[in-house]
């Protein structure tokens, strides 16, 4: 089942089209890739899927039903979305337990003054903190914590969300082998509770590795897809990376 | 409707005033991209300088003027040196920068009152000596008529600066792009400091025009400042033209606005105009 | 020792004052500046129930704080659509007209006359004319909203606030409405502020629109920077350093008027030094 498809998604800045006619799939417990050379519009469509950027035209399909042309950012999780960034965008000036905590609590305002399964979500944000090894500096701020830790952090974050689709914003860049080996053991612990994933990655090795499927953009346009060794063989691929 | 002609009148000349203050706070934001709320305290600034030598020092007016503008220029360029291009080195952000501003004229009001109380003083010879023009049915004081003369010739002066001069090509760039220009090799905090020093200088001379025109006190910033601030914001910020656009506009509809409903609420009336274009379109009527 | 309660009256207005500013400029990260209107919201309720009608003072806190939450929603609505020092320049805005409405709607406030003759408040027949029996009824209050804030930041609710401070856009995408929780703190940041003008308004049994302008608010704001953002014992700390420091400059002798412009220079300086060099206050947790 296509858990997840875009119709001729559409984002323009100023004339140029950041995504331009998007039309692709994703298919429910998959892993699937977003590559393309830098200002291909991946992570202008990320946006677009977590409605952090509204979308110009073009609709935006969930689970082979609910047709959406305008997603706002506090609706995705409904939809069962969540997503990284690729800046890293943790809250600094809170600890890191409660950079977890505060997506398991209530959202509903009122609700939030007496919260009341404050045991239950101690015990799943240890849970997602104890996978990504940071449980025992659950007390720093996330700001004095190391480049890995925090993009770490970032995506336990996703996780204690526990949700259907997971958006990954590039979440190896700049990360040791060890490091690299935790991120692609929870990305592919996701895929065998039949979750969903999109990736965008720029190493090639990872998306042959993880990757069931994968989209190229070039210039927001859909350039190439299909099984990763596939298309990375395909030339205009290539030459899309290796520039004009 | 014999009142028309003397309300568009009155419009002018508050529009040729706020003219003056958004155009030297738009000039600082241009380059610094903040609010600098110190900027309207700067107008109280050159009109009590100016009281100072011409009324206590018993100087010529129109040096004591232009010592006013200058000690105010050189107030702004204090400013700068001591209080933001420190902020700005290490990355403030814009909120830190304002609430800083917002200490500054505090500061500066109150000891301007300290210094010269706070009575309402005028800097004019005295009442009565002002020649009166009949204009269109309406009448307009000499001060009123340099006023909008000063007005207009600010502005023609900064257009000529910002787009003739290597200082205004800097502050140009600046402007564009703080990054890239320093890259190229601007020295932009010094470019910024003349910035303050020029955008200051004309806020004094706005105070000191004020203070032919009607008097000065020492709050007579924050209210100039905030019709500044509308003015810029709904002309569009950091957009010299559009200053003045707003400026004028502002002018316009204080004054008609006032025409049917009590003159104190002058500064509502600015505000709700402020608030209304910034809901709907808070990027101004003239887009950068 | 009258004077010394006399100070710590004051001491607790402004602590409340601070406290409920603090959860909105602190803990949200909006820095608001016209928390005085809500204060002034307080007062000319208390003034206006205990002048006009039989009731009595609780009465008054109750109809002070429902005005301010309806007010507070409304403005809270507006400026949602504000971000950064445009949110300030909305929250400016809206300061100046709520003055202006207390300045000028005559029939109902008497305009800058004022309101003289309010009356203390009546329970189990203690005598509040007592300065004393008053301090301690408002070291009550500020300790119930003392602890009732406490509550809050603690809270589930409290901890999506910070968030919005830090990253509004990032805490959305996991399903926050950041709007209603905005509005939830803004509106009750208002109320603790119409408690504190009931206070003030039956203390100095007199209340004119002058005490309610943008500077009050300003001042307000000052507090809370110098004890600390982000920490309700800082506001605490900071309203008792602000309030008592210009005494001591009273002591030093100056004469009243000047004291009181000394005031505003002491905390415009402080204000700049504070952001030059410790941005989190006293004990502060955030830095703006």
């Amino acid at each position: 089942m296509k858990i997840l498809e875009t119709k001729n998604l559409t984002k323009r800045f100023n004339g140029v089209h950041a995504v331009d006619c998007l039309s692709i799939g994703i298919e429910k417990g998959s892993i699937t890739g977003i590559i393309g050379p830098n200002g291909s519009g991946k992570t202008t469509l990320i946006n677009l899927l977590s409605g952090v950027l509204p979308m110009d035209s073009g609709e935006m399909i969930i689970g082979e039903a609910q047709k959406l042309t305008r997603i706002l950012p506090h609706q995705i999780s409904f939809y069962g979305i969540t997503r990284t960034f690729q800046n890293v965008r943790l809250f600094e000036q809170m600890t890191v337990l409660d950079n977890i905590l505060v997506v398991v609590t209530e959202r509903n305002v009122f609700s939030a003054f007496f919260e009341k399964h404050t045991e239950y979500h101690r015990k799943l944000a240890e849970e997602v903190l104890q996978k990504i090894g940071l449980w025992e500096k659950r007390e720093q701020l996330a700001i004095n914590l190391s480049y890995g830790q925090r993009k770490l952090l970032e995506i336990a974050r996703a996780l204690a969300m526990k949700s259907e689709i997971y958006l990954f914003d590039e979440p190896f860049a700049g990360l040791f082998p060890e490091m690299r080996k935790v991120v692609s053991g929870i990305i592919q612990g996701l895929k065998q509770e039949n979750k969903t994933i999109i990736l965008i990655e720029h190493d090639m090795g990872l998306i042959r590795e993880l990757c069931d499927y994968i989209f190229v953009m070039d210039e927001g346009k859909l350039l190439a897809d299909g099984k990763p060794d596939h298309v990375l063989e395909k030339r205009e691929v290539i030459e899309a990376y290796l520039g004009e | 409707m014999d009142i028309l002609p003397q309300l568009i009148i009155n419009s002018i000349i508050a529009g040729a005033i706020y003219t003056l203050i958004a155009l030297g706070f738009n000039l600082i934001y241009g380059a610094t991209k903040f609010f600098n709320l110190a900027h309207g305290v700067m107008a109280a600034v050159g009109g009590y300088s100016v009281f100072y030598f011409a009324k206590t020092l018993g100087l010529d007016i129109y040096l004591a003027a232009v010592i006013g503008v200058l000690i105010t220029g050189l107030v702004g360029y204090g400013l700068d040196r001591l209080v933001y291009s420190p902020l700005r080195k290490r990355k403030a952000s814009n909120m830190v920068l304002l609430v800083a501003s917002l200490g500054a004229f505090t500061a500066i009001q109150a000891i301007i009152a300290i210094l010269f109380t706070s009575q309402f003083k005028t800097l004019s010879q005295g009442v009565g000596t002002q020649r009166i023009f009949e204009v269109f049915g309406g009448v307009i004081t000499q001060t009123q008529i340099i006023i909008i003369l000063a007005a207009i010739l600010v502005m023609v002066g900064l257009v000529l600066l910002l787009y003739k001069t290597q200082l205004g090509k800097a502050v140009r760039a600046i402007s564009d792009d703080e990054e890239v220009a320093r890259i190229v090799g601007i020295n932009t905090n010094k470019v910024i400091s003349y910035t303050f020093f020029i955008g200051s200088a004309i806020a004094g001379l706005a105070g000191i025009l004020v203070g032919f025109d009607t008097g000065i006190e020492p709050t007579m910033g924050l209210s100039l400042l905030l019709k500044g601030v509308i003015a810029s914001i709904v002309g569009g910020i950091g957009n010299i033209y559009g200053g003045v656009f707003g400026a004028f506009l502002l002018g316009f509809v204080e004054n008609f606005g006032i025409w049917k409903i009590s003159g104190e609420w002058k500064d509502a009336i600015a505000f709700a105009l402020l608030i209304i274009f910034l809901i709907f379109r808070p990027k101004g009527i003239m887009n950068k | 020792m009258e004077y010394l309660i006399h100070l710590a009256i004051l001491f607790s207005i402004y602590a409340m004052l601070g406290v409920g500013l603090n959860l909105v400029v602190g803990y949200t990260g909006l820095l608001s500046v016209t928390h005085a209107a809500f204060y002034g919201i307080g007062a000319y309720a208390t003034a206006i129930l205990l002048t006009k009608t039989g009731a009595g003072f609780f009465a008054s806190i109750i109809l002070g704080m429902i005005v301010a939450i309806a007010v507070s929603f409304l403005i809270g609505i507006v400026l949602s659509k504000f971000k950064g020092d445009y949110y300030a320049l909305g929250t400016f805005g809206f300061n100046t007209i709520v003055f202006a409405i207390f300045l000028n709607w005559q029939s109902l406030t008497r305009g800058p006359l004022g309101i003289p003759g309010i009356s203390k408040p009546e329970l189990f027949g203690i005598n509040f004319a007592d300065n004393l029996n008053f301090l301690i009824l408002a070291l009550v209050s500020l300790g119930l909203i003392y602890f009732i804030s406490r509550f809050i930041v603690n809270s589930s609710f409290g901890r999506v606030l910070k968030t919005i401070r830090e990253d509004e856009e990032a805490i959305q995408v996991f399903g926050y409405n950041t709007l209603y929780f905005k509005l939830a703190i803004f509106v009750i940041s208002a109320a603790i502020a119409a408690v504190a003008g009931s206070f003030f308004a039956s203390y100095i049994t007199f209340v004119d629109p002058s005490s309610f302008r943008l500077m009050e608010s300003v001042f307000i704001l000052a507090i809370i920077i110098l004890g600390g953002l982000a920490n309700l014992r800082g506001s605490i700390l900071g309203a008792l350093f602000l309030i008592l420091l210009p005494e001591t400059l009273r002591f030093v002798g100056f004469p009243a008027d000047i004291a009181a412009q000394m005031r505003q220079v002491v905390y415009g300086v402080i204000l700049i030094l504070l952001m030059l060099y410790r941005p989190q206050g006293l004990i502060g947790e955030y830095k703006l």
